[in-house]
């Protein structure tokens, strides 16, 4: 067998492939993270908000240097209709404050920050280096990888897989027993620039406090949801759109997201905004039901890579689970290596780091969201229908006298053609997912 | 120290300037490649060679992980004046024999920094090169002149060679070899005279107005059209609308018609 | 302030009228051919210094100019390529500081255009300096009388050679026949780099087919070797004169828009609402080029294929 040229090779310098980084290097291995962008971070994009909570321990006090746009101290959930909106809006002056809740920040300087603390650790970061393939040895087992550079073959004791979405590594490797475009959404976001005083005016907030909205109802008849995310001096508006339904409608969803800007509960917010960039990106919606083996001899996977973002309706988490399972990935390898054991027995502590933690338990607990989220009821029926309600709640009538809630209730359900039977059996999933 | 590239430490115009982008321009990318084949063909070192703050290291780094054997910087901010960048450089190369060069730099971009390094170090100069046959002692390079005409030179050492962007193609570096340029050691130099800061007040770009003949015309009145005539205006004359690329494709379509340019 | 003008076989170089007017008619004409030249200069010089020397050798002839211009605070030299060549040298030897790529020199006062002409630098120099000025930025007003320069021949008639070198001319080529007969072309479809990528360059090629436009690039595109540099638009590409320029992310450098003439229409699609190619444009589109060039191409119907042979010439 030939000689290893260093301990521990990381692919993707994304937030999970810098946070594996960090560790292994930390703990004294020589470690090469290679990345095939320009610099860590310069192609990604994601909605907006990040959940840094997580990097407590790695990187303590992270806040006071992390680059962040905004601390999100409103979220709101908004259900559109044509010409409806219901908002449900919550506000916490706690989360503008240390140790801080969720932040909105821009990936190529996210991932760049934090590739940072990789090669301050002592990784060496190689850019502008796809990988092209992987070096396996007789048994199977992955003992390096090829990349597109003359010389370019690399051989390390394990490597640890962070590619993204759609993961190259973890397929050629055959770690994806299942993989189907319905388990796939595309994100689209247009990112829009506005002065920082019109955008503090327009979404009530001040200093570096921000905004998270998410939308349902707002993607017409191809199924999915929106987001408004308020940046410094910009706003990220977009869509997440289920693949197959996408490519049925054959719409384009540029299409649909301008036609989110239109709506007039939005149209408001984004008035006057110069656009500064558009970009597309697939995001892993399956959750559970897709999740490759997260582990083979000599390799683990960890991030999108393994499927293990949490796109759930109102959730829309990838980062933090892509830093985390990152993060345990490079323990598990260092354990590993200190025993001297890459087999899939020897990398075993990853899965259980994964297990016992929210990545799993919050996989685990919100199994069916995405499901019902994106089900044709929740996308079609129940906002008009819940919009309905809330009118002729709000509605004043005279002289008719107010009806009661229940009566709404039952006669909006009736008109939106919606089964009891089905409600009950929705609103069981979503208490168990959300509740 | 026979063969040299100059190579700086800049981020593309036009955008703020974001170090994360920064690195070499196309034009020094070819300076560097044909130094390195120079270097391959008469089987001597290449030198690299910046003046700017620590960050050009970067630039150093991936010239070195391309082949070139020697990496130094002169320490001095990224807004220093090409006088100073052409003399610190000059200094540290006075036994140079050739000396390749990026035409200009995207973010000064005087292209004057290698005919002063080639004034100081009495050497021929080649400047704004399109095409270059690398010849053993002698290069041969084409040079633009003026309306689309061109010059072809013989230059022998010493000598600096100005290239535009896309006169070769620089090699892509092994793995191996970044791994080790990214521990290499680079040679870091204070300038041997004082370096000034290039100062000035900035603000944005507006053309200059233009001198225009003196209007003619029988009358005050005809005189006044001609002066007020929209064709000779040339600042801000039309109309900007925001569209979606689909649309925008439209109105071109639509204009097109309108000017007579196209009948359908 | 005194203009140097490289002068080769009796032309002068662009914007070589330009630094004269700038100069208030004082000119020093170097070269062959500067009798001829001095001649056309009427109505813009006043007195004019010329130096018979032969071909161009920028150190030699900066060893010749010096004694002449050691007296003169500012010289203005023309953006040309013998200009930026000769300026320089010039500037080293009279221990001088070079101001190169001016739109506009006073004694007091030079401004010059940075950052892809999205910025304007002023500075005030010392009272002795050496700078270059664009072509193309000032333009001439032809004083209605017509009165010869006066000229006076200062052509040094036994100087030993300096000690300087300069490289050996062995050709001088005419343009080359492959760039078009593209100073006639009327219609240009143009690209910069708000182009994402070299197939852009094919497409802009086919949807000019269309529309009898022969399609031209801006000096980013020629570096990246996305269309070979006769295709470069601008001072150090060549100069033009069509009657309608589409500029698809084109920033309108001045370097750029000096080589486009004075087109009657001009589009300009870019995301950037305030550059300077969009200030010039009749119809200035906000948008993304990419993608409007894909609508353009599907709405005109043009085919890569049937125009990746003949990319050079307009077809209608
Ligand atoms: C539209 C949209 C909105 C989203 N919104 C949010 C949100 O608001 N909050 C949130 O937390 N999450 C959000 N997500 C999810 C989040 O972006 C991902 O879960 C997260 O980026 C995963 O991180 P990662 O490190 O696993 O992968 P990535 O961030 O995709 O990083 C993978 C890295 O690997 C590199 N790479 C890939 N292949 C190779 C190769 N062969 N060789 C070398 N390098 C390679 C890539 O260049 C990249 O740098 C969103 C996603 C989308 C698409
Ligand atoms: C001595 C010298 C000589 C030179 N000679 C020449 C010459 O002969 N010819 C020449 O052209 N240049 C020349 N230049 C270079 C010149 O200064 C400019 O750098 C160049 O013209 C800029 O080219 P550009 O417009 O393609 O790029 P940029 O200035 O970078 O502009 C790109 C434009 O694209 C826009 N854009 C970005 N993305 C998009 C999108 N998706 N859709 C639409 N628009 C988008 C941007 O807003 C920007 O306006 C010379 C420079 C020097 C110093
Ligand atoms: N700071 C610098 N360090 C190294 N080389 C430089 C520097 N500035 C300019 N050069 C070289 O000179 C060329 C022309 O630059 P400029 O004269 O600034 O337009 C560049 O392409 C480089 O090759």
């Amino acid at each position: 067998m030939s000689t290893p040229d260093v301990d521990v090779i990381v692919v993707g310098a994304g937030p999970a492939g810098s946070c594996a980084a960090i560790v292994a290097a930390r703990a004294g291995l020589d470690v090469v993270l290679l990345e095939r962008g320009p610099f860590p971070g310069s192609k990604n994009m994601y909605g907006g908000v990040v959940y840094p909570r997580i990097l407590d321990t790695l990187i303590p006090n992270w806040w006071e240097e992390a680059p962040i746009q905004r601390w999100v101290t409103r979220r709101s959930t908004m259900l559109l209709t044509d010409t409806q909106a219901l908002t449900i809006d919550f506000r916490s002056e706690a989360w503008g404050e240390p140790p801080y809740n969720g932040a909105t920040a821009f990936r190529p300087d996210w991932d760049h920050w934090l590739a940072g603390h990789a090669e301050a650790a002592g990784a060496q970061v190689l850019t502008d280096t796809t990988v092209v393939g992987l070096i396996r040895d007789p048994g199977g087992a992955v003992v390096g990888v090829r990349t597109d550079r003359p010389d370019g073959d690399l051989r390390a004791k394990v490597v640890i897989a962070c590619d993204g979405v759609n993961s190259f590594l973890a397929k050629e490797a055959g770690l994806y027993e299942h993989t189907d475009a319905k388990h796939y959404t595309l994100g689209v976001k247009e990112t829009l620039a506005l002065p920082k005083e019109v955008i503090d005016e327009r979404f009530a907030v001040r200093d570096r406090h921000g905004v998270d909205i998410e939308i349902l109802g707002c993607t017409g008849n191809v199924n999915g949801g929106g987001f408004l995310y308020t940046g410094l001096d910009t706003l990220a508006v977009g869509v997440v759109l289920k693949l197959p339904k996408l490519a049925a409608q054959k719409k384009r969803p540029e299409e649909i997201v301008a036609g989110l800007k239109q709506h007039p509960a939005i149209a408001p917010l984004v008035q006057g905004a110069e656009l500064k960039e558009y970009s597309a990106h697939l995001i892993p919606e399956a959750g559970l039901t897709m999740m490759p083996k997260m582990t083979m001899p000599g390799m683990l996977v960890a991030g999108d890579a393994a499927a293990l973002c949490l796109a759930a309706g109102i959730w829309l988490e990838g980062v933090n689970f892509a830093m985390a399972s990152g993060m345990y990935a490079g323990e598990a390898v260092v354990e590993a290596l200190q025993a001297n054991d890459t087999s899939a027995t020897g990398l075993a502590g990853y899965q259980r780091r994964l297990s016992d933690t929210f990545v799993l338990k919050d996989h685990r607990k919100l199994h069916r969201a995405p499901e019902l989220v994106l089900s044709d009821r929740v996308q079609h029926l129940y906002p008009g229908m819940v919009a309905n309600v809330a009118e002729r709640m709000f509605r004043v009538d005279n002289p008719h006298p107010k009806p009661g809630l229940r009566r709404i209730l039952n006669e909006e359900r009736k008109k939106a053609g919606v089964r009891r039977r089905d409600l009950l059996r929705d609103g069981w999933t979503g208490f168990r997912s959300f509740g | 120290m026979s063969i040299v590239a100059c190579v700086k430490w800049v981020s593309h115009p036009g955008e703020p300037h974001d170090e994360r982008f920064a690195g070499m321009s196309m034009a020094d990318q070819s300076a560097l490649e044909f130094a390195l084949q120079q270097g391959e063909l008469l089987g001597q070192p290449v030198t690299v060679i910046t003046v700017g703050p620590a960050g050009a290291d970067k630039v150093l780094r991936d010239a070195l992980a391309c082949g070139a054997t020697r990496a130094i910087r002169i320490e001095a901010p990224t807004t220093a004046a090409g006088t100073d960048v052409a003399t610190a450089i000059a200094d540290h190369i006075a036994d140079a024999e050739w000396v390749w060069c990026g035409d200009y730099s995207l973010d000064r971009g005087a292209g004057s920094v290698p005919p002063f390094i080639a004034a100081h170090l009495g050497a021929e100069q080649a400047l704004g090169v399109i095409a270059v046959t690398l010849l053993g002692a002698t290069v041969h390079a084409t040079r633009r002149l003026d309306g689309g005409r061109r010059e072809l030179l013989e230059v022998t050492a010493p000598a600096v060679v100005s290239v535009e962007g896309a006169t070769a193609r620089l090699r892509r570096a092994g793995l191996q070899h970044l791994r080790s340029a990214a521990a290499a050691t680079i040679e870091v130099m204070p300038a041997t005279t004082p370096i000034h800061r290039a100062e000035f007040m900035v603000r944005p770009y507006r053309p200059r107005a233009r001198e225009l003949p003196a209007p003619t015309g029988e009358s005050p009145l005809d005189r006044l059209r001609v002066l007020t005539d929209a064709a000779a205006a040339s600042a801000a004359r039309g109309e900007t609308v925001h569209l979606a690329p689909a649309d925008a494709a439209a109105r071109i379509v639509h204009a097109l018609r309108d000017w007579g340019y196209r009948d359908s | 302030m005194i203009a140097v003008v490289v002068v080769r076989d009796g032309q002068l170089p662009s914007g070589g009228d330009e630094v004269v007017a700038e100069c208030s008619g004082r000119a020093v004409l170097i070269g062959s051919g500067t009798a001829a030249a001095a001649a056309d200069l009427a109505g813009v010089a006043t007195e004019i210094t010329v130096l018979e020397v032969g071909g161009f050798q920028p150190a030699d002839w900066a060893t010749k100019l010096a004694p002449l211009l050691h007296h003169e605070p500012a010289v203005v030299l023309p953006g040309s390529p013998d200009g930026r060549d000769l300026a320089p040298r010039l500037a080293a030897l009279l221990h001088r500081p070079l101001y190169a790529g001016a739109i506009s020199v006073t004694p007091h006062r030079v401004e010059l255009t940075r950052r892809s002409s999205t910025e304007i630098h002023q500075t005030h120099p010392g009272p002795e300096f050496v700078a270059t000025m664009q072509p193309g930025v000032r333009g001439v007003a032809i004083s209605a009388d017509l009165t010869a320069p006066v000229v006076t021949d200062a052509t040094p008639t036994h100087l030993p050679r300096q000690q300087v070198r300069d490289a050996r001319v062995t050709e001088v080529l005419p343009p080359d026949p492959a760039t078009l007969a593209r100073a006639e072309a009327p219609r240009i479809i143009g690209g910069g780099a708000g182009l994402d990528g070299e197939h852009r360059m094919d497409q802009l090629a086919a949807v000019g087919a269309v529309i009898g436009a022969s399609m031209g690039a801006t000096r980013v595109i020629t570096d990246r070797g996305w269309v070979p540099h006769q295709r470069q638009i601008g001072t150090t590409g060549v100069v033009v004169d069509p009657e309608l320029y589409l500029a698809f992310g084109v920033s309108g450098a001045v370097q750029h828009t000096s080589g486009l003439g004075a087109p009657q229409h001009i589009i300009s699609v870019n995301t950037d609402g305030h550059c300077p190619m969009m200030q010039l444009a009749d119809l200035a589109i906000v948008a993304d080029a990419n993608e409007t060039l894909d609508h353009l191409a599907a709405l005109l119907g043009a085919s890569l294929q049937a125009t990746l042979h003949d990319t050079t010439e307009p077809s209608a």
